[in-house]
């Protein structure tokens, strides 16, 4: 039973970004969502969790490996696929996962050959195996990614924006797999596509300025939220009126008109309906306080 | 809409900083070399204007080759800037016009791309104006500037040149839409240079090489290389002749390359191939049951993950399109190389396997640096590039293996390049029939000298990359130090090579000798440099990026902090290790084998001339006979020389005391009986011993001297290669102390004279019919000694022989060493040699005479051909010119890091590379055996039967007589007259050549100093055409009638007056204007058959017409020409073939117009007609004496 403890984190840049602000987090094993926008942070902790960062201050435990302290250890227990994941052009996909298996220490070669193509396989890159990576698609370097994730049996896996340039199918064939690994170890999911936390996460924490703004399950989150979203259907120059007037969390365009969800405690009346509020406007709620105009 | 594209183009790249940066760095790359001999383009600038066209054409076809850079850069940026900003396809998807953004672009690149070199006209201009102010240099080598210099080269060098490599490399560009492609354009354009400057290595190939060459650098070299000073400070490159012929053949070219990359060229985008990607059929996912495999870090894990990281890196390295690229680019060069490479004569040595290695090492070393400098930057940063970076950052391995295994794969690859040059230079010899394959040398020779440097370089430029924040940058950084670190060194004036990485001490494989007197250093200095760049990396390893990027000084910060302490114990003992190693280097390269500095050296020689100036007109007694016994250590290198000398005063007056020099780097012991030393310089080795009673007149002493030279570690340089393990080579000059005052050891560059306040060198004394005190001296022991006996006992090693002049009276075996007695039969000159080494020895006998030749055993091929060259000069000489007066002689082969022979009384050192082991078998090529052999030999008579008074015009009496002599051994075996042309046309060559780079006066023929391309190549070509005209005899005739008269005789000696007193009866009325035209005056020929037909006459006769134009200009010694009326014999001939083998119907007619039609009746129809058709007279375009027939 692993537990990931994270206390007091701060990092701030050379050119003053703070970008993990006191972060404190306690993860145990199962899935984790980091939610947050562009710039929130979450590739920040993400890359301090992994070792490849040095934070400020703070410190990062998982189970009694001091993260910062004692990377080299941690390494042997991590799983990581960054954000922006690329390969070697001029090896195979086979040829890279040895590489990395190598590097992660599974030094038994029959071992090694079973584990690389079991993992070819379930990423569905069997066949193509022994092409160069060079030809290979964003979506199919994103699942070599995936596959070199799990190599090694990590006790925490750190997973930065995996389902981009996926298709539908591929999605869910690696939500799947992600699901149940989770079974056994941390995995913590950074994003910010609000279905894929709603979805998977047992628990999940909202991120924005390098603060964690929620920390908790994705159900509580919903729950806070009950019965104090109401949407309406209103017209394009109004917008600012109402801006004024309520705490507007989300607006979209439908056919054409925005649809706005606002945040109120009691029924605003004036057209608007109650709706279940869903993760979204929970999202939307912690980290739109400023009420952004689209 | 041209205009639109071609100004932003402009308003694009001049707003930044890069072009002003360029022509900066141009303006002071011409700057320097105008105001100092210390930085030098191309050649040195000799006896003409630093300012003059001849100067700025050179430079600025060189310095285009360096501007190739820039050309990339922007002809680059023009052609790609729209994709890598991914703004092609909004911009291509508006109406523009696809020839106005085509040509636009490209244009306006190639204004830009010629500014850089602009600078170099600032460097000029401004090196010159400044010069006038602070007077760095002596102003009179500064000329005016003429408008047209300027204009001509920017025209014909570089407009053309910018625009030929912008065609080239924007075609390139567009094509393949990828930097490295282009870069690698540029490397094409240098290959192509390379391989042009090997085809200039044979005159027959000149203009083939001057057409080929993209930038006009050789094509100018050819085309100026007969030039005047005169000619040099006033003519600019004009629009006609070779080189213009050149810009107008590669312009149109580009052209060409231009408008076909115009035609291909579309505005759609060209999509890279996708496959079609096949999706297999998504299975249903069942659970995910990741198989459960323990990761496990031990040792083993190390050592797996080391394994892998090196095999991904050098398969990413040997898979990339540039390593396939330059591993071709090395490869062709490598192949042109060997197959052109050509010696003297248009010869070829047999391809043995050094001279391969020279191949293998000259051409290709800089690349493979190059090489290590491009991948240590890919294999640095291509984690980053290809953004995997986070994640092997994030696997447990330690940052070190990662480099170590970066540096090895990096290593590796080098390493396969270089075994495959190898291979390719086995296959070449094998190709060729040789089969005496070294795979030892070929190894070892790696394993000394290139492998070393490369890992070397290799950790360096790791170390680099890991501390620089971009890649750029490390390569900058890595390029600056490979090509402008030796500069910086050279004019700080640091010699030591612990500061040079690329020029460690020389190694020089030779048959004889093996890797030679270098070794050790060699060895020691990469122990030094392998250990440094092992600190290197363990530093890159410390501060490696590993993660975020992060800034040098937060990784250093990191890296204190964070370092393990075994870690830090390792690059301690390392640091120890090295600094052990660089101390025992320095001990041994400064302190046991000390050396100076070039201005320590230049202010020493200044100080000696000015300290013991005084004594230039000392009396020194003359040397009449010595004794030696020479004791020769080959293993250690150590040489122990007792010699017993007799003087004796041949002054009018007593001498009081006696001055002496002894040699450098020996220890020098004299005895002197009733003398003391009175005067100690260990400086300058100076020491004067005053005589108890003065050395009267005719009167003689015995003086003792007992010198030991002793080789001590090692130097920083190759060190002493005249005392060897295998082919110890020393004359008497190295040897014996010099007697007085030592001209020698002058600074001789007037420039630098006149740094230190002295006045020019004083002139050889001048040529006169008045006997004075220069006539009772020879040049070659300047009045110290006359013809002397000499006897030696030497002994060597066992395995060894040694070699003393005169014969061998005795040999023994004593205690393990071999004892040799020889002495001389007939007393020469003091000029002789002492040989040692492992020797097979030839012998022939011809008429009493023992001819021998001692070799290595590997260099047998040529032996019997060295023996019939000595019999056959012996036969030429002693019946044209006087006996042979020793018992033998004897061709002694010594170790190739000399390349020449030389004659001494009976024995002729001649050097492996220059005879040995060239490849002689074609019949129908020049034998150059024969050539030097017969040359050497006929030094036996002149310089050492007689020898000129020590004046103006000495050496036309050894040299021009000994090749002259040549000449004719040749021509008694050729019934072909055609064959000695193609000797003749390697003389005018040197002559026409040598004139050109004359850096004084240059002189007529009887008053040559020591100016080898008059006494050598005018020399000869005079004396051979004198035969020609008034017949052989008569030549020998007049020689030996000067032999007879000064043979083995002490002053006075002849000059070249007395030769042309013994010339004058031989030569009838009618051709005597042939003395003053070519001894006494400078005198050129320029004919010119403009045109030649023929028409066929009934009887079936050919009619011949030759329009000819015959001037003849006389030159002043600075090459100022004047025309002279023509009233002179010259050849007309017909050749039978194309080739001009067969010579036919030649006549001798006399000229006195400078225009003349000639018809001439034939039998038969030749294929060519010529003036001069032999090359007899000096003529600078001889090209164009020679026409094929026309018929009418």
């Amino acid at each position: 039973m692993s537990t990931l403890s994270i206390k007091n984190l701060s990092k701030t840049y050379p050119n003053g970004v703070r970008a993990l602000d006191k972060v404190s987090l306690t993860i145990e094993k199962g899935m984790f969502g980091l939610l947050g926008p562009n710039g929130a942070g979450k590739s920040s902790l993400m890359r301090t969790l992994a070792s490849l960062q040095e934070a400020d201050s703070g410190t990062v435990r998982l189970d009694n490996i001091d993260v910062l302290r004692n990377p080299l250890e941690a390494r042997k227990l991590l799983g990581y696929l960054p954000q922006e994941f690329g390969v070697y052009p001029r090896i195979t996909a086979h040829q890279l996962l040895t590489h990395l298996a190598i590097l992660k220490g599974i030094t038994n070669r029959s071992e090694r050959k079973d584990l690389v193509t079991y993992l070819l396989h379930k990423v569905n890159l069997y066949e193509k195996r022994n092409t160069s990576l060079k030809g290979f698609s964003g979506g199919m370097k994103q699942r070599v990614g995936i596959a070199q994730a799990l190599i090694g049996n990590p006790r925490l896996i750190i997973v930065d924006e995996p389902t981009a340039g996926l298709d539908p199918a591929e999605r869910n064939r690696f939500y799947n797999l992600l699901a149940s690994l989770s079974q056994e170890v941390i995995v913590i999911l950074s994003t910010h596509i609000v279905d894929d936390v709603r979805e998977l996460c047992t628990q999940m924490a909202i991120m924005n300025l390098g603060q964690i703004l929620y920390h908790g399950s994705p159900q509580d989150a919903i729950e806070e939220l009950s019965n104090k979203v109401y949407r309406k259907l209103v017209g394009r120059d109004q917008l600012e009126d109402y801006a004024k007037t309520y705490k507007i969390i989300s607006n979209k365009m439908v056919a054409g008109q925005p649809l706005i969800h606002v945040l109120c405690e009691t029924h605003p009346q004036n057209g608007f309906e109650p709706l279940r509020p869903d993760l979204e406007d929970v999202f939307f709620s912690k980290i739109n306080t400023s009420s952004v105009l689209v | 809409m041209f205009k639109t594209f071609f100004l932003s183009e402009l308003k694009y790249t001049l707003r930044q900083p890069l072009v002003y940066v360029f022509i900066l760095i141009f303006a002071l790359m011409e700057f320097f070399p105008m105001v100092s001999d210390q930085v030098r383009i191309g050649e040195a600038i000799g006896n003409f204007n630093r300012n003059s066209p001849y100067v700025l054409a050179q430079h600025m076809t060189i310095l285009s080759l360096l501007s190739l850079v820039m050309v990339v850069t922007f002809f680059n940026n023009a052609a790609l800037r729209d994709y890598e900003n991914k703004f092609q396809d909004i911009l291509f998807s508006t109406p523009l016009s696809k020839s106005a953004y085509f040509f636009g672009r490209f244009f306006g690149a190639l204004l830009i791309s010629t500014l850089p070199l602009l600078g170099v006209f600032l460097g000029m201009v401004s090196g010159t104006y400044l010069n006038s102010i602070f007077g760095w240099y002596d102003s009179k080598y500064f000329g005016p500037f003429s408008f047209d210099m300027f204009l001509n080269n920017y025209l014909l060098i570089i407009l053309p040149n910018m625009f030929i490599a912008g065609a080239i490399i924007y075609a390139m560009a567009l094509r393949w839409q990828s930097t490295i492609i282009s870069f690698m354009g540029a490397l094409m354009i240098i290959a192509a240079y390379i391989i042009s400057t090997t085809l200039t290595s044979d005159l027959g190939n000149e203009s083939l090489a001057g057409l080929s060459d993209i930038f006009g650098i050789n094509t100018y070299k050819i085309e100026s290389k007969y030039f005047t000073p005169i000619e040099k400070n006033t003519i600019s490159p004009g629009f006609s002749g070779l080189l213009f012929q050149n810009r107008v053949l590669w312009s149109s070219l580009a052209t060409i390359i231009l408008l076909m990359s115009y035609a291909n060229f579309s505005f759609k985008r060209r999509y890279r191939k996708v496959k079609v990607r096949k999706l297999s059929e998504a299975q249903p996912v069942a659970t995910f049951d990741l198989p459960h495999f323990k990761a496990s870090f031990t040792r083993n894990t190390t050592w797996l993950q080391f394994k892998s990281f090196f095999l991904v890196n050098f398969l990413s390295i040997v898979k990339s399109a540039t390593f396939k690229i330059l591993f071709l680019f090395c490869i062709i060069i490598l192949v042109i190389d060997l197959s052109n490479g050509f010696e003297n004569l248009g010869l070829q040595s047999y391809p043995l396997t050094y001279i391969v290695l020279d191949s293998i090492e000259g051409k290709t070393k800089l690349f493979l640096v190059v090489i290590a400098i491009f991948f240590s930057g890919e294999l640095i940063w291509r984690d980053r590039d290809v953004n995997i970076n986070e994640v092997i950052d994030a696997t447990a391995h330690t940052s070190l293996i990662s480099l170590v295994a970066k540096v090895l794969s990096l290593i590796g690859t080098v390493v396969i390049f270089h075994l495959f040059f190898i291979l390719v230079g086995m296959a070449y010899q094998l190709w060729n029939g040789f089969t005496r394959i070294e795979m030892d040398v070929y190894f070892l020779d790696f394993f000394y000298s290139d492998l070393p440097l490369l890992v070397s370089f290799s950790g360096i430029s790791i170390l680099i990359q890991v501390l620089c924040s971009n890649k750029y940058l490390g390569y900058f950084i890595a390029i600056l130090i490979l090509f402008v670190l030796e500069s910086v060194l050279q004019i700080l004036d640091i010699r030591s090579n612990m500061f040079n990485m690329i020029n460690g001490p020389y190694l020089q494989y030779s048959d004889m000798d093996r890797f030679g007197p270098g070794l050790t250093a060699a060895l020691w200095f990469n122990l030094y440099w392998l250990l440094l760049a092992i600190l290197g990396i363990l530093a890159a390893g410390a501060l490696w990026n590993r993660g975020a990027k992060s800034s040098l000084r937060e990784r250093l910060k990191k890296a204190k902090k964070e370092t393990p302490a075994n870690y830090r114990r390792i690059i301690l003992a390392f640091t120890l290790l090295w600094l052990a190693v660089a101390g025992f280097v320095y001990y041994n390269t400064q302190i046991l084998n000390p050396y100076h500095s070039n201005a320590t050296k230049e202010k020493l020689a200044a100080a000696y001339e000015k300290k013991y100036g005084k004594y230039k007109q000392v009396k020194v007694p003359k040397i009449t006979d010595v004794k030696y016994q020479l004791d020769i250590f080959p293993a250690k290198r150590n040489v122990h020389v007792k010699a017993s000398i007799e003087l004796s005063n041949a002054t009018q007056e007593p001498i009081d005391s006696l001055h002496f020099y002894c040699p450098k780097d020996w220890e020098c012991s004299l005895e002197i009986p009733n003398a003391t030393l009175v005067y100690t310089d260990q400086v300058y080795n100076y020491f004067i011993y005053e005589l108890n009673t003065p050395l009267s007149p005719g009167q003689k002493m015995v003086m003792k001297m007992d010198n030991a030279y002793t080789t001590k570690g090692f130097g920083n340089d190759r060190g002493n290669t005249d005392i060897l393990q295998n082919g110890t080579f020393l004359d008497n000059g190295d040897i014996l102390p010099s007697m007085g005052y030592n001209q020698d050891l002058e600074l001789r560059d007037n420039n630098t004279r006149r740094k230190y306040g002295l006045p020019p060198q004083e002139e050889m004394p001048k040529l006169t019919e008045v006997l004075g005190d220069s006539h009772m001296s020879n040049y070659n022991s300047k009045g110290q000694s006359d013809f002397i006996n000499i006897e030696t006992l030497i002994s060597t090693s066992r395995d060894q022989v040694a070699i003393a002049p005169g014969s061998l009276l005795k040999q023994w075996e004593e205690k393990g060493r071999n004892y040799f007695h020889y002495k001389i039969d007939t007393a020469s000159i003091n000029f002789y040699s002492f040989l040692s080494a492992d020797y097979k020895i030839a012998k022939r006998q011809w008429k009493g005479i023992d001819m021998e030749v001692y070799y290595d055993e590997k260099h047998h091929v040529n032996v019997e051909m060295m023996l019939d060259a000595i019999q056959r000069s012996l036969q030429y000489y002693t019946k044209n010119f006087g006996p042979y007066y020793h018992k033998q002689a004897r061709i002694i082969e010594f170790p190739r890091y000399a390349k020449f022979a030389a004659s001494y009384p009976g024995t002729m050192p001649y050097s492996e590379a220059f005879g040995f082991i060239m490849n002689l078998q074609d019949t129908s090529k020049n034998n150059v055996i024969d050539w030097v052999v017969a040359h050497e030999m006929a030094h036996q008579w002149w310089a050492h039967q007689v020898i000129g008074a020590d004046m103006q015009g000495a050496k036309m009496l050894s040299e021009s007589f000994a090749e002259y002599s040549s000449l004719m051994t040749l021509k008694s075996i050729t019934d072909n007259p055609m064959k000695i042309r193609q000797f003749l046309t390697y003389n005018h060559d040197g002559y026409l050549k040598g004139r050109g780079g004359e850096r004084g006066k240059e002189l007529p023929l009887y008053k040559t100093e020591n100016q080898g391309y008059i006494h050598y190549g005018k020399g000869s070509l005079m004396l051979f055409a004198l035969q020609d005209y008034i017949g052989e005899d008569r030549v020998n005739a007049a020689m030996r009638g000067l032999l007879e008269e000064y043979r083995y005789k002490a002053g006075p000696y002849p000059s070249t007056l007395d030769f042309l007193r013994h010339l004058e009866p031989q030569v009838p009325d009618s051709l005597k204007y042939l003395i003053d035209d070519w001894f006494k005056e400078i005198t050129i020929y320029d004919n010119r058959l403009n045109e030649a037909n023929y028409r066929v006459l009934d009887n079936g006769k050919y009619e011949v017409t030759m329009e000819i134009e015959s001037y003849k200009i006389k030159s002043d010694s600075l090459g100022n020409e004047t025309h002279v009326a023509i009233n002179d014999w010259i050849d007309i001939g017909f050749f039978m073939d194309e080739k001009e083998e067969r010579l036919y119907q030649a006549k001798r007619l006399k000229f006195d117009k400078a225009s003349s039609s000639i018809t001439v009746l034939l039998d038969s129809l030749p294929a060519k007609a010529a003036i001069d058709p032999r090359h007899l007279l000096i003529d600078r375009v001889y090209r164009d004496n020679i026409k094929t027939l026309q018929s009418k």
